[in-house]
């Protein structure tokens, strides 16, 4: 899987690490058992800590979504990743309805958000 | 062999010629030469006919020392000669010089190394039927032979660095990544998993042990596959700041193309068989080397002097979209 960080962001870089395996398992990119790159491997290839690996790993395994196994770093759950391709269609069919009425993303975005409340 | 990808440079010529000549003619060359030599010195201690054929219940076939000899010298330098030709046309990639040498010395001490065996277990015996068996002199041998190809083909001088300063081609594929942006793609390609290469290697060794009576050989054997196979059926490929990267399970032998010597990435479609003559780590036709393991898709590297890589691996669009986006930002 693709893992990108943006060192200038606001979003600390285990919060946008952690995010985007999050992402990638609802967009049904991760298998069950599949394994994470190790995190001393993964650190060096962005230069980033080692720690900081880690600490998404962690995350990520007290949201169930990975198991951390010693020796064979972060495997994804099985039966953590759902199929949510329907909520995709869902969305889908939001954002064309929006087009179509002319509603604006940030009007859309708060429909939303109330509706989730 | 096509690709959408357009070739950026003609093709250079192939480095390190005369050694790849000494190492991949010249070492069988002697090898053989000696083994003649050992052999016709020994003639007076040897029974005629000669022992040739071997098998659970000892000598199975004999000839003349020279019919012995003719076939085990031609195919020493039959392969050599082809070897030598892959190196010297095709040997662009340190990977196929490597490959080309290390498989001609393979060959050449497995096969010059059996016929002094052959031959020292029958000095000074009456006739063929009484020579001594092989056993443990054959497992040695299969760990020598392959011993020896290894170090030789570590003394087979590496590519030097050819960067380069050509831009990425406008139509080829990117990845949207902002400039405070850093990526990393990996993906796993596994093949078979080890349970069956353990399982594989146990029985294969236990079938050559049953049949050969000799248990150093099936051990030797069984090691030899199942390392083989363990390197050669699970790779992690990654495309990051370093360019692409891709290891089996051991960190030898690996293939590493850094960003400055990318001169394009795209998808191909590839056939293992076809053009590459197998699966796992090979040279292909024209000298392509690859990491395949199966049919379809697969992440092609146009790399400078005139080197081509291919790694099959899903979502190839993905990593070579971002390793022309990471080298892109290697050119000014």
């Amino acid at each position: 899987m693709l893992f990108r960080i943006d060192p200038t962001g606001d979003e600390p870089l285990y919060s946008q690490l952690a995010a985007q395996v999050r992402a990638a398992a609802a967009r049904g990119e991760l298998a069950d058992g599949e394994r994470l790159p190790a995190a001393r491997d993964l650190a060096a290839s962005l230069e980033i800590n080692l720690h900081t690996v880690l600490r998404a790993y962690q995350d990520l395994r007290a949201e169930g979504l990975v198991e951390l196994r010693r020796g064979r770093g972060a495997v994804v759950t099985a039966g953590a990743v759902r199929d949510v391709s329907p909520l995709h269609d869902a969305i889908q069919a939001v954002v064309d309805t929006a087009r179509r009425l002319g509603v604006s993303p940030d009007t859309t975005l708060a429909l939303v958000k109330e509706a989730l409340r | 062999m096509t690709t959408a990808t357009p070739t950026t440079t003609e093709s250079p010529a192939v480095p390190h010629r005369r050694i790849t000549t000494t190492l991949t003619l010249g070492v069988p060359a002697v090898l053989a030469a000696v083994t003649v030599a050992v052999a016709l010195a020994w003639r007076d201690r040897l029974p005629d006919p000669v022992a040739s054929r071997w098998g659970p219940d000892g000598v199975e076939g004999g000839s003349s020392l020279v019919g012995l000899l003719i076939p085990l010298v031609a195919m020493t330098l039959v392969f050599a000669g082809a070897l030598w030709a892959v190196g010297y046309f095709w040997g662009r990639a340190a990977m196929t010089r490597r490959f080309a040498t290390g498989t001609a010395v393979w060959i050449a001490v497995f096969v010059n190394g059996l016929t002094i065996l052959m031959l020292s277990a029958q000095l000074d015996v009456a006739t063929a039927s009484e020579a001594r068996d092989l056993g443990a002199g054959l497992a040695a041998l299969i760990v020598a032979a392959l011993a020896v190809a290894v170090a030789v083909a570590w003394l087979v001088p590496g590519d030097p660095r050819q960067p380069t300063g050509t831009p990425i081609p406008v139509g080829a594929r990117r990845l949207p990544l902002p400039e405070s942006e850093t990526a990393t793609w990996v993906r796993s390609v596994q093949w078979v998993s080890p349970v069956w290469i353990v399982v594989g290697s146990i029985g294969f060794g236990a079938a050559i042990g049953a049949a050969a009576r000799s248990w150093w050989l099936a051990l030797v054997l069984a090691a030899f596959l199942g390392t083989l196979l363990v390197t050669a059926t699970a790779w992690t490929v990654t495309v990051d700041r370093l360019g692409l990267t891709a290891r089996s399970r051991l960190p030898r032998p690996r293939i590493v193309v850094p960003l400055e010597e990318v001169e394009v990435a795209d998808v191909v479609q590839v056939d293992p068989l076809r053009e590459f003559g197998g699966w796992g780590l090979r040279t292909g036709l024209g000298g392509r080397v690859g990491v395949v393991v199966r049919k379809g898709a697969a992440l092609e590297v146009v790399r400078t002097g005139g080197r081509r890589v291919v790694v099959t691996v899903d979502d190839a669009e993905t990593g070579a979209a971002l390793l022309n986006t990471l080298a892109a930002r290697t050119r000014a």
